[in-house]
């Protein structure tokens, strides 16, 4: 039902019946006008032929030569076609019907006549003729077939039309509801990631929606080319970079295991420490710039947030524990089930703890939160650190922008950046608010 | 350190560097090591003879190693594959595992993670349904009763220990690093920055190893925990 709705709502279908009514309209309008027109002719045609039939009788030189003259013709005339009728003045009836008539001039009138039963209507004239009155009347079923044939005319070249048009219109407007399907269909996949989808055009096509669809599928390559380059490059920046990087650990862990003095032996660890730092930057920059490039949502699948926010906050909990912190997690939902990769979840909660142990006191309070309001699921992660000032939560979620009393902290500066890019990626709104004191960092998902 | 069994390794690397030096740590354990230096030779020497393991650099070469993969999976070839990346983020990994790596390490790793991991790949755990105890020196752990008990004394474990406890126990000889721990215990493929596997392991050897005169759980420098055979 909802289906024909819709079809009937589709543009072609509203055009087609539109210029269906109008074409019905008009020719509805036209044949009134000639029907009318035809039917007047007729009726005049008729007025002319009584008046010529009564004139005939008025020849007549009295009322029994009257009666005389209408008994002959009237023998030889079919009641069908013409009635004649003359009733003297004393009330004698002559003809081959009874018309009961009051008025002079022209009447219409019917055939009652017990005897002589005729349908249609007659029109007749009557006029006062030697004493008595005289009346003709002509069959007007000519005038009846006149509208016959005009409704036949309706019938049969009117309706089919209608029916042909609207058969059309219902068969374009479905191939075009299918064109505009896949059009839709393939704008989705597109906007969802995944860059190869098209719209492939067939010639069968209209030629507008075809023309559309090649439109489409030229700009979807040429995002998926520049997607794939960039893609391309941090893959070359990653070798390139990788390569040494992977070297100088080796040359380290070699020189590591020769016997050193105390002194080289702390610049090695050192420099081991210095590059797990790069390491850590660089690996988070590229997941960015990958993420950023487009991870195909097509991956997608419904992923609990309950039991993965209890692994990890018992995966955190020894750590919190260590540092004399609480880790306090108030789940107050059965299930909170969002679409997602389970894997970029997880790298939020823990970019989330880790910035929560770093950045606040020992023994401060850490909550994770997670509840369901609706179709809403609420993933807080709270501490009652220091916070940040309500002009720099913006910032902090810019690439490598580090709060300038956290610039000794360790930390890349990229974790919350991260955080916001997967985010983004999941549709998941990110807010910063104060915990009075502290910080409180919220992802609201769309719930499956 | 050598280790009992020892096996024989293909690697297949173009940076030098790196590829003598997986070489020269893999021998030192006791391992045949093949090397080869792009994906052509690789695929030559894949198919031509047995190895037990593979170390495949993604960037290679002629033939990279993606295709080199999916090439040998597609002949029907099951040597386990560990594959080598410069790139880390999830669409690389599940890219890796879908051409028919079996584990995946992001450069630069420390030599003790790759050993780990190639001894774990050449001898994946083999199925003991029918083993119900594990047993390591005096410990003893009861798989159905879910009892832990060492020198007479039962043991009070968190699920979460009893279950790195157990890995460990069923790994026995061989080393285990935090992030094979992070993905086998917690089911987490990536690395966090912080000691977040030493603290369970150190809360895990208060309850294990500190109360008796010898430790168990061994930490071996720059690779990981090991419980002895």
């Amino acid at each position: 039902m909802s289906r024909i709705a819709t079809l009937l709502r589709a543009s072609p279908v509203r055009l087609a019946l539109g210029l269906v009514a109008l074409f019905a309209v008009v020719s509805v309008a036209s044949l009134t006008a000639s029907y009318t027109a035809s039917r007047s002719s007729l009726d005049a045609t008729m007025r002319r032929d009584l008046t010529q039939d009564i004139a005939g009788f008025r020849a007549a030189p009295s009322a029994a030569a009257l009666a005389a003259l209408v008994t002959a013709e009237a023998r030889v005339t079919d009641p069908n076609r013409m009635v004649l009728s003359y009733v003297t003045a004393q009330g004698q009836r002559f003809g081959n019907g009874v018309l009961a008539q009051d008025q002079d001039g022209y009447f219409l009138t019917e055939i009652n006549d017990p005897d002589t039963r005729i349908d249609g209507q007659y029109l007749a004239l009557t006029t006062p003729l030697r004493g008595g009155q005289l009346t003709v009347a002509r069959s007007r079923a000519e005038i009846d077939q006149l509208w016959r044939v005009f409704r036949n005319i309706v019938l049969l070249s009117l309706l089919p039309t209608l029916t042909i048009a609207l058969g059309a219109a219902l068969i374009l407007a479905r191939r075009a509801a299918g064109q505009v399907r896949v059009l839709g269909n393939t704008l989705d996949q597109l906007t969802t990631g995944n860059l190869s989808a098209r719209v492939n055009p067939t010639p069968r096509w209209s030629d507008d929606f075809h023309r559309i669809g090649a439109r489409i599928d030229r700009m979807a390559s040429a995002q998926q080319a520049s997607v794939d380059a960039l893609r391309q490059v941090s893959s070359d920046v990653a070798h390139d970079l990788k390569t040494p990087i992977q070297r100088i650990s080796v040359h380290l862990d070699e020189l590591s295991g020769m016997p050193l003095p105390p002194d080289a032996t702390a610049l090695v660890d050192q420099a081991t420490a210095e590059i797990a730092g790069v390491v850590s930057v660089f690996h988070a920059l590229l997941q960015i710039a990958q993420i950023e490039a487009g991870t195909p949502k097509s991956r997608f699948a419904p992923v609990d947030l309950v039991p993965l926010v209890q692994t990890f906050a018992e995966l955190y909990d020894p750590t919190a524990g260590e540092s004399g912190r609480t880790l306090d997690l108030q789940i107050e939902t059965e299930t909170a089930v969002v679409l997602g990769d389970r894997d970029l979840l997880g790298q939020i909660l823990a970019n989330l703890m880790e910035n929560a142990l770093r950045h606040t006191d020992d023994g401060t309070p850490i909550t994770i939160g997670l509840r369901r309001d609706g179709a809403i699921v609420a993933l807080s992660v709270a501490d009652r650190g220091p916070g940040i000032p309500a002009g720099e939560r913006d910032k902090v979620l810019q690439r490598l922008y580090r709060l300038d009393r956290s610039r000794a902290t360790p930390g890349s500066g990229l974790g919350l950046s991260l955080v916001s890019v997967i985010a983004d990626l999941h549709d998941a709104r990110l807010t910063l608010a104060d915990n009075d004191p502290g910080l409180v960092v919220t992802l609201r998902f769309a719930s499956v | 350190m050598l280790h009992g069994n020892m096996m024989k390794i293909l690697v297949v690397e173009d940076d030098r560097t790196t590829g003598q030096y997986i070489t020269r740590g893999l021998r030192e354990e006791g391992h045949t090591v093949d090397l080869v230096e792009n994906g052509r030779d690789g695929l030559v020497q894949a198919t031509g003879s047995d190895h037990d393991v593979m170390i495949v650099d993604w960037m290679l070469p002629e033939i990279d190693g993606l295709t080199l993969v999916k090439s040998l999976r597609g002949a029907g070839n099951r040597t386990p594959v560990l594959f080598l990346t410069a790139m880390g983020s999830v669409d690389d990994r599940i890219a890796g595992l879908n051409a028919g790596a079996d584990d995946y390490l992001v450069k630069p790793f420390a030599f003790g993670e790759l050993s780990a991991r190639i001894n774990a790949l050449g001898r994946r755990p083999r199925v003991m349904a029918q083993e119900t105890v594990l047993r390591a020196g005096d410990l003893t752990m009861d798989l159905v009763t879910r009892d832990v008990v060492r020198a007479g004394q039962k043991l009070d474990l968190l699920p979460r220990e009893f279950a790195i406890l157990e890995h460990l126990l069923r790994r026995k000889g061989r080393i285990q690093t935090r992030t094979m721990l992070l993905e086998n215990v917690w089911g987490i493929s990536f690395d966090p920055q912080t000691n977040v596997v030493e603290t369970h392991i150190s809360r895990l050897r208060a309850k294990v190893d500190k109360p008796f005169a010898t430790d168990l759980i061994k930490t071996v420098r720059g690779a990981g925990y090991r419980i002895e055979a």
